[in-house]
């Protein structure tokens, strides 16, 4: 299929309003009579508190009010209600709010925060899944069994378990019986932060009629809105949630995260909109965190290097709250499985409550912790088999035929493992390694597959609202929101494609307003292309075959014999027999005024097709494609520092077809930049009784410009899928996904050292070349 | 408590009254509606800030206020004219640099700063100059890229 529009680097239609900086995000927002809060963080990572003296606060310069979470009765969250949107009794985590001072400033705010006197007492902490699980461990939410949650979601009670999902697929230990040889490990990822460089903010505003208005930093404006409404009382109609321009997001925008704070503590100032933009080190601590997520793994394979059986097991440390954290860790248990078929599967998954900041989204959502571990596994059992670890992995790589861990059968349109595998293979591995090793480094080439599943829930709709101008310009109103990955140029260019029109005769949305966007589930999970994609072309059939029907009745001929080209609607065995689009938009009028046919306006949804709830297996179906890809680098290590140096990453993923190659380059470019941040310098770290030990840029290491790789190579195999627009698929989380085990195999072939954690920092592989030099 | 500073922003006069304990940032954001300059983080480590004064590149949120007095202070506003985009906008726009756009700004002042300085900026100064602009988004490659088109374009309008 040739497509005009689809395919070409259109420009972003958003980018000159953001290279002048004058697009607004939430820190810009300046409302009448607007009030800044502040908040108070705890001492203590888990404590009972004992009192409060918020006197001294009281009586600083410009205070409005002191706010505390003593009175405060509601609990809220998606999936489980186990969130508190300020400390009650209890603080549990070390970047809780424990109070707050509303002032008519920020700084004043800022400066009364300080005068607020608590006292507490501590009680023991739990920074790990592991130390949580203890028999003896004190219980962080003793009330978790009865809290209210969807179904299929079981704290187990006495314990710190806040969920245990379990797949099982086929008999595992049958497969374990089969098997000729057995490997195991354990691999960790540990806690770390999306950090976008806009932190978090929200103004909520509590309106004399009863009804809220929320901005908002977030990506999911109707899950805030039907939260707010559902914890406030009121009808959902009646809670407005505005977003600003999102400067990143990378996943911890999504869910209700710090909304039902603000809103608790503008509740005490009705009338008055309070704002909230939280410094570097809430951003870091009080939002949501990623990862924190152990794998112990265990694979049996025949000697031939045939899969028999997985077994691993999860342990989350999810942090004082599971809410948003569940699923990120059911990704990571089904996805456990890589871009492999076992035919004998049992993955467990446990959710654990720690006290440390909760777990939420985080580009790639479950799927590089597990795969991290599948992938460097791999390498390992190559090993043992004495097996080239490309032929190990060819004999084992899902595709057409093949069944998930989820028991999905896969069709040849979920995309094709092996090209990619093959692509990046030709690029680095078909050439002899130059060097091994010469006086300043260790080189090695590492090499990870990959799969992402989606992840959505049933009724996890995209909506699009597509409107005629009269002059036969289209605007395009949508509530998926633009984080900066260029959802905007996709819009513009799959409607292009859908009404053969221009790019430049379309106007996309900027702001989403839930007064006036089309309803949208959340933008997570790389579906906006593919779902977003869908409802655009979805609208764009309806409002030509609604013009159609117009033109029908003016030109006096069947609907079925017209043709549309973006311009006018003709008959199709004669041209000369024609309307112009411009006629049809408001419907047609005849010279003498009378008037018939609609305004063409349109409205369209898709949702994860046959999306399916897990059944008592923990199987389901994931209602949306698959995505396979492939990644590999190039690295130096430097003998004398233990530095590694990227010489040169390679990715290649199945898109189904690419849409915008310079946006998709951007994608990749910077999805693998960020996890070789993950993979060698990022962790947020915790003391042992839970206080915060590189809560600022300075401290945590962000990776820069000069940690970039020196050359990256980007590589794209487009077999089409089935309901994506134009055959394209997601693509802005799989960037993550083998980058970790690339580089961490990668550093086995440098120097034979099987490192099973992240971040490898040089300080760590420095170690090891002092330990190899000593043996 | 309060003193007023005298400086120009963008070229234009300004009297603002300020604390003492006032940043160049809060001035700008709070006090003369210029919101373009951006807030990432709590440390001068994100570059998110950086404006240009007196020709330097600055980090707004660590530079006080009360040192403004007689300063010439450019910002993101002053850069384009009118509807018509600054070289170094346009050369980032141009090779995809610009994503959620919270970094842009600061990346043109510095950018702007260096390159008014020198023209001929090296591979390596460039690199230097951008290792202090935090992204997220785009892996740095599209920002190194516009800023050598930014640098040819500069040239070039010199003739």
């Amino acid at each position: 299929m040739e497509f005009k529009y689809v395919g070409k680097n259109i420009a972003r239609p958003d980018a000159a309003a953001k290279a002048t900086g004058r697009v607004q995000f939430i820190d810009d927002i300046r409302l009448p009579r607007m009030l800044h809060a502040a908040f108070l963080r705890p001492e203590y990572a888990h404590a009972m508190i004992v009192s409060i003296d918020t006197s001294e606060a009281e009586k600083c310069e410009g205070v409005v009010k002191v706010v505390t979470g003593k009175e405060c009765a509601f609990r809220y969250g998606e999936n489980m209600k186990d969130r508190l949107p300020m400390a009650v009794d209890r603080v549990r985590w070390i970047g809780e709010p424990v109070a707050a001072v509303i002032a008519e400033s920020a700084y004043q705010a800022q400066l009364a925060v300080k005068k607020i006197k608590v006292a507490y007492e501590p009680l023991p902490v739990y920074i790990d899944a592991r130390d949580a699980l203890k028999k003896d461990a004190v219980l962080i939410h003793e009330d978790a069994p009865n809290f209210v949650r969807l179904p299929g979601m079981e704290p187990v009670p006495g314990t710190n378990i806040a969920n245990r999902y379990t797949l099982k697929k086929g008999d595992v230990e049958k497969g374990f019986r089969e098997a000729e040889i057995v490997v195991e490990g354990e691999f960790n990822y540990p806690f770390s932060s999306c950090s976008a460089i806009e932190p978090h903010g929200a103004i909520v505003w509590f309106h004399e009629d009863k009804t809220i208005e929320v901005w908002s930093s977030s990506i999911c404006p109707f899950i805030v809105r039907e939260d707010m409404a559902s914890v406030w009382g009121l009808p959902v109609s009646d809670v407005r949630v505005h977003i600003p321009e999102l400067g990143g997001c990378f996943g911890y925008k999504s869910d209700v995260t710090i909304e039902q704070t603000v809103a608790w503590v503008a509740s005490f100032v009705p009338g008055r909109p309070v704002k909230w933009v939280a410094t570097r080190q809430e951003d870091l601590l009080s939002t949501l965190i990623g990862h924190g997520i152990r794998t112990m793994i265990k694979i049996g394979a025949k000697k031939d290097g045939t899969l028999t059986a997985l077994k691993t097991t999860l342990l989350h440390s999810t942090g004082a709250s599971m809410d948003t954290g569940i699923h990120v860790l059911i990704a990571s248990t089904h996805n456990s499985t890589g871009a492999y078929e076992f035919p004998n599967c049992h993955l467990e998954g446990l959710s654990v409550y720690t006290n440390t900041p909760p777990v939420g989204a985080y580009r790639g959502y479950g799927h590089q912790e597990s795969q991290f571990a599948m992938e460097r596994m791999m390498d390992i059992l190559a090993r043992k088999l004495g097996m080239d670890p490309f032929a190990l992995r060819e004999k084992n790589y899902l595709g057409p035929g093949r069944v998930t861990s989820l028991g999905e059968r896969l069709w040849e349109s979920n995309g094709d493992v092996r090209k990619c595998a093959k692509t990046v293979q030709k690029i680095v591995f078909d050439k002899k390694k130059k060097l091994s090793e010469d006086d300043n480094y260790y080189y090695g080439r590492g090499f990870a597959a990959l799969m992402k599943s989606p992840k959505g829930a049933s009724f996890s709709s995209k909506s699009c609202y597509l409107k005629f101008n009269s002059d036969g310009s289209v605007s395009i109103n949508m509530g998926g929101a633009e984080v900066g990955q260029g959802l905007r140029t996709v819009v513009r260019q799959v409607a292009a494609e859908a009404l053969k029109i221009s790019p430049e005769r379309i106007r996309v949305y900027t702001e989403i307003d839930t007064q006036f966007s089309p309803w949208e589930w959340q933008t997570i999970g790389s579906m906006f292309t593919i779902q977003g994609g869908r409802a655009i072309i979805r609208a764009a059939e309806k409002a030509i075959a609604q013009m159609k029907r117009t033109a029908a009745q003016v030109l006096r001929v069947d609907e079925d014999r017209l043709v549309y080209d973006g311009d006018s609607i003709y008959l199709n065995h004669d041209p000369s027999v024609r309307v112009a689009v411009t006629k049809l938009t408001r419907g047609y009028t005849y010279d003498d005024g009378v008037t018939v046919g609609d305004v063409v306006h349109t409205t369209a949804d898709a949702r994860l097709p046959r999306q399916s709830n897990p059944d008592a297996c923990g199987q389901g179906t994931m209602g949306i494609t698959y995505t396979f890809g492939a990644q590999a680098c190039e690295l130096r290590i430097e003998k004398a520092t233990g530095k590694i140096f990227i010489d040169h990453f390679v990715s290649c993923f199945d898109v189904g077809k690419v849409i915008n190659p310079r946006q998709i380059r951007g994608q990749v470019t910077g999805g693998v930049m960020m996890a070789i941040g993950s993979t060698l310098h990022e962790e947020l770290k915790f003391t042992p009784d839970g206080k915060a030990i590189n809560p600022h840029f300075s401290k945590y290491r962000f990776p820069t410009i000069l940690d970039a790789p020196k050359k990256q190579t980007i590589e794209f195999v487009e077999t089409p899928e089935h309901i994506g627009p134009f055959g394209a698929r997601g693509i802005g989380e799989h960037p993550v996904i083998g980058v970790a085990p690339a580089i961490l195999n990668a550093v086995y072939d440098a120097i034979g050292v099987d490192f099973c954690e992240i971040p490898l920092t040089k300080e760590k592989v420095l170690k090891a070349l002092e330990g190899k030099k000593a043996r | 408590m309060g003193q007023t500073v005298s400086f120009t922003v963008n070229g234009s006069r300004k009297s603002v009254e300020i604390e003492g304990w006032e940043k160049l940032i809060d001035v700008l954001r709070d006090k003369l509606n210029l919101t373009g300059t951006k807030r990432g983080c709590d440390d001068a480590s994100c570059g998110a800030c950086v404006v240009v004064v007196d020709g330097e590149a600055m980090r707004s949120c660590v530079y006080l206020a009360k040192k403004l007095e007689g300063k010439q202070v450019l910002t993101i506003e002053g850069m384009s004219n009118g509807t018509t985009l600054h070289p170094i906008q346009e050369a980032l726009i141009e090779a995809g640099a610009v994503q959620c756009g919270y970094c842009i700004p600061g990346i043109v002042m510095a950018l702007y700063a260096l390159l008014t300085k020198n023209i001929a900026a090296t591979e390596e100064d460039i690199l230097e100059e951008l290792a202090h602009h935090l992204c997220r988004c785009t892996g740095y490659e599209a920002i190194l890229e516009g800023a050598k088109l930014a640098q040819k374009k500069m040239a070039a309008a010199r003739g």
